[in-house]
């Protein structure tokens, strides 16, 4: 019978990508909002809106890290496990 | 950063008539993909809570599950600013000697443009569909002597009054150059 072979790597290489993605974001916004100041018409509206998208990538960042801190992120992802996690404990409606 | 009293090449007393924007059902499209997207899977998690409750207490589908979604909200809420920019940043400006036209296609292109009224051969008011006749709003083309370009006020409120306001000062204008 097949066998995995016994590979363990720790679910931080999850904070990997997301910190990659996290890079691509700010990157992406920054640029963003630097059209909006040097492009944009002078107005109350254009900070306003600044503010507001500022204010709501805090919220879903703080909102994330928070969640994310409850977990053990040395804890290694099992190869050889990984047909366990298709279980009914996963699945309990199943 | 532009100032509407200030504006690029001002010539002597010139000054801003109309600044236009497209109108807020563009808006209103970007607000409705936003909740249409964030809705869908926040009403998804609360029907199927026990499961995603199961799936997050995982110690390894549950901070891949937190990642996976907080990259999905990440994405829409750019997704919604990048729109917003894109709506903000298409404007069009009659001043009582030209006209200017800003339009940004994404974050990576831009063009700005503008025509002396003198220079005006006609203009045309474009309503069309039932969603253009119930919120009156929809596209102005103004056509330049010379040119085989035209000029495209693209889904902006009242399109008639915008139509009306160009004739009647590139009237006035070619009235100041006659005297």
């Amino acid at each position: 019978m097949f066998d995995f072979p016994d590979i363990n790597i720790p679910i931080a290489v999850f904070l990997i990508v997301y910190g990659a993605y996290m890079l691509f974001y700010v990157l992406y916004a920054l640029f963003n909002v630097y059209h909006l100041i040097r492009y944009g018409v002078y107005g109350f509206g254009m900070y306003l809106i600044v503010t507001i998208f500022a204010g709501g990538t805090i919220i879903l960042v703080a909102g994330s890290v928070f969640l994310l801190m409850e977990y053990d992120w040395s804890y290694p992802i099992s190869l050889d496990k990984t047909v366990n996690y298709y279980n009914e404990d996963l699945f309990p409606s199943l | 950063m532009m100032n509407l009293h200030q504006l690029p090449n001002q010539r002597p007393n010139e000054h801003v008539v109309s600044f236009l924007r497209r109108q807020w059902f563009a808006i209103l499209t970007i607000v409705t993909a936003f909740s249409i997207l964030t809705g869908i899977p926040l009403l998804g998690s609360w029907y199927f809570w026990d499961t995603i409750q199961t799936w997050l207490d995982h110690p390894v589908i549950g901070p891949f599950l937190v990642i996976l979604g907080s990259i999905y909200f990440l994405s829409i809420w750019l997704f919604a600013f990048l729109e917003f920019t894109d709506y903000y940043l298409d404007t069009w400006i009659i001043t009582n000697e030209r006209i200017i036209s800003i339009e940004q296609n994404g974050l990576f292109n831009r063009t700005a443009s503008e025509l002396d009224l003198s220079s005006v051969q006609d203009t045309t008011a474009e309503i069309r569909g039932i969603l253009q006749t119930i919120f009156t709003y929809g596209n102005v083309f103004v056509q330049t002597a010379g040119e085989k370009s035209r000029f495209h006020f693209k889904s902006i409120d009242n399109p008639e009054e915008v139509k009306q306001l160009i004739n009647r000062l590139v009237q006035e204008k070619r009235a100041k150059k006659m005297t």
